[in-house]
């Protein structure tokens, strides 16, 4: 008999309250998923990669102005819009809940970047480099993306994999928090941050992720442009502003 | 029917049969490296000729056989974890350090032991078997399962996929391992094939 797996929904819960824009997130998901360094001209062309980045908006006139930060990375939508447009299913839904990209078999045609709605999609335009020093740096677990590849935030799927073949091996269970009892999981982006601010788990497994059951309900919760109904499967909280007066959008 | 000129015919049919020729050449290399066992199939040249059979073969009654080292006695982590790992210079002191080798050509090789031994630098052994770098293999969930299932030791079960290595002299790929050969065997005893299980 095969390992008994259990059935997964992968979620994240970005609780916009506790953003202090730090990016530990952001340089954590650098190193562990080989993202090659960016440079200033690949920002000045829109060609820098960040499967997690932190947007920054100012709220308000100088001198009552606020930072703003919003965590951005791929929402692994449950209806994905990057999907059905790849002529050759290098992008598919998985039984995790995960939006796989399979980069061997990408052909680098883009539409599924033209596609996404959050611009969470990056394509590799010229043969990844990194500095002599940082070569042994490189994550095995993870595929060095040659050029002509696209990219995207996989939530840390090479961890999923050791933790859930950990757990087959010891016959614990996986779960937030490594412990005597439990092999523990957590993205790159999640174990960096300093705040909080990120939680990751299994919808189906609130047991062992208590932190993600308890945030996926909150009443401040929200998802990015759930209008487009791409029923994505990160959850953010709003951020909790005392001054803010009542103010109806979009009116 | 127009006459056809022999001065046409002949060369149409030597350079057709050599242009035949060449394609079909071109066919069986494709064909082969496309569904056989990788070119250079004989295996890499190690930098110290190691040989299994002396190691790992049957211990035999007059003296003849290997030592009957198991597999995992050397490939240590293979039921820990993803790489089955290749033993350090160490490990091969405990016994080398004593054992010097009985004929010429083991003398020599097992000098090469112990020079490397004592400069302190790992042996840069060739690989034999080498997936590319966007497929993902763990050795641990195999032979647990492949052990558990056919009720053999896990060093048993290493000959479904390397063949009898206690009986090679040089290591040698036995078995394709390409996706097509992997997700068969998958499939047979339902194990997962979804993508983002060999390749991320
Ligand atoms: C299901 C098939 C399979 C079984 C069973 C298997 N192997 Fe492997 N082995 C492979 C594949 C595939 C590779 C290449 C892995 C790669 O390139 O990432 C490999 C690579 C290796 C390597 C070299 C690279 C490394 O991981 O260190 C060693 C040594 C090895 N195997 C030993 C063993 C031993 C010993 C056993 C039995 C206990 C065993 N294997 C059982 C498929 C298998
Ligand atoms: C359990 C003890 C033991 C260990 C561990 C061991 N060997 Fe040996 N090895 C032997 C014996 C015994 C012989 C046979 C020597 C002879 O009589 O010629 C031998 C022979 C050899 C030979 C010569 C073979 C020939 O006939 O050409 C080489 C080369 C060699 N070993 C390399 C290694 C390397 C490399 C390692 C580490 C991966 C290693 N050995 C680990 C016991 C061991
Ligand atoms: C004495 C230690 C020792 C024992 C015992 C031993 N091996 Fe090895 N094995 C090595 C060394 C050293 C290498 C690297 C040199 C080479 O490839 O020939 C190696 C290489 C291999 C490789 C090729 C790895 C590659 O580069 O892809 C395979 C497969 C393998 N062994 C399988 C086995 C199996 C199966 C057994 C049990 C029947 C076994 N080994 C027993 C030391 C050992
Ligand atoms: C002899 C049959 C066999 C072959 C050949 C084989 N596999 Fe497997 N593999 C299995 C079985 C059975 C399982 C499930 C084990 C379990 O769940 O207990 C498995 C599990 C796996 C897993 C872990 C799945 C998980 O849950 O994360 C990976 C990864 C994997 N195989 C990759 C490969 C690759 C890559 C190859 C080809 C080089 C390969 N396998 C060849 C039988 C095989
Ligand atoms: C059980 C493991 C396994 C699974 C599941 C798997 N692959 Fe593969 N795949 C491999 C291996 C091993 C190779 C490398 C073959 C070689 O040696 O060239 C490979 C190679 C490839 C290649 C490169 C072309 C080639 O043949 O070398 C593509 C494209 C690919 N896989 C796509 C996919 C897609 C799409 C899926 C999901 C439908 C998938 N694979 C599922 C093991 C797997």
């Amino acid at each position: 008999m095969v390992t008994p797996r259990r059935d997964r929904k992968w979620q994240f819960v970005v609780d916009m309250d506790r953003c202090s824009g730090c990016q530990a997130c952001v340089v954590a998901c650098q190193a562990e998923n080989n993202i090659p360094i960016n440079s200033e001209a690949q920002f000045n062309q829109h060609r820098a990669v960040e499967w997690i980045r932190i947007e920054r908006y100012w709220e308000g006139e100088f001198p009552n102005v606020k930072a703003r930060f919003l965590p951005v990375l791929c929402q692994q939508c449950g209806n994905a819009p990057c999907e059905p447009v790849c002529p050759v299913y290098a992008t598919y839904h998985n039984n995790e809940g995960l939006n796989v990209q399979v980069y061997n078999r990408c052909v680098g045609t883009r539409y599924c970047q033209n596609n996404c709605p959050y611009h969470i999609r990056f394509f590799n335009f010229w043969e990844p480099v990194w500095p002599e020093s940082l070569r042994n740096q490189l994550n095995p677990d993870v595929t060095v993306r040659s050029r002509g590849i696209m990219e995207k935030c996989t939530f840390c799927v090479q961890r999923i994999r050791r933790a859930e073949l950990d757990a087959a091996r010891t016959g614990k269970p996986v779960g937030e928090r490594g412990s005597e009892q439990e092999v523990g999981l957590q993205p790159a982006c999640v174990q960096a941050c300093p705040t909080g601010t990120l939680v990751f788990g299994d919808l189906n497994d609130p047991e062992h992720f208590p932190t993600l059951a308890k945030l996926v309900k909150h009443e401040r919760r929200f998802r990015l442009l759930e209008s487009l109904g791409t029923e994505p499967n990160v959850v953010y909280l709003k951020k909790v502003d005392l001054e803010a007066k009542e103010e109806v959008h979009g009116a | 029917m127009p006459r056809v000129r022999p001065s046409i015919v002949v060369p149409l049919v030597l350079f057709g049969g050599g242009g035949l020729a060449v394609l079909g050449v071109a066919v069986f290399f494709l064909a082969n490296a496309w569904f056989g066992v990788p070119v250079g199939a004989q295996g890499p040249v190690q930098p110290i000729a190691f040989p299994h059979t002396v190691h790992a073969g049957a211990p035999a009654e007059d003296g003849t056989g290997g030592l009957g080292l198991s597999c995992t006695f050397c490939h240590r982590n293979v039921e820990q974890g993803a790489a089955a790992t290749v033993p350090a210079v160490e490990q091969c002191m405990f016994c080398h350090a004593a054992v010097g080798g009985t004929t010429e050509t083991a003398q020599a090789e097992i000098q090469k032991l112990r020079d490397t031994a004592k400069v302190g630098e790992p042996i840069l052994w060739k690989r034999v078997y080498r997936l590319p770098d966007h497929v993902q293999f763990v050795h641990d969930v195999h032979v647990r399962l492949l052990s558990q299932q056919q009720g053999v030791t896990p060093s048993e079960t290493c000959s479904t996929c390397h063949g009898q290595v206690e009986t090679m002299i040089k290591v040698t790929q036995v078995r394709s391992l390409k996706m097509g050969d992997c997700v068969d065997c998958h499939r047979q005893y339902t194990a997962p094939t979804d993508c983002a299980i060999c390749h991320y």
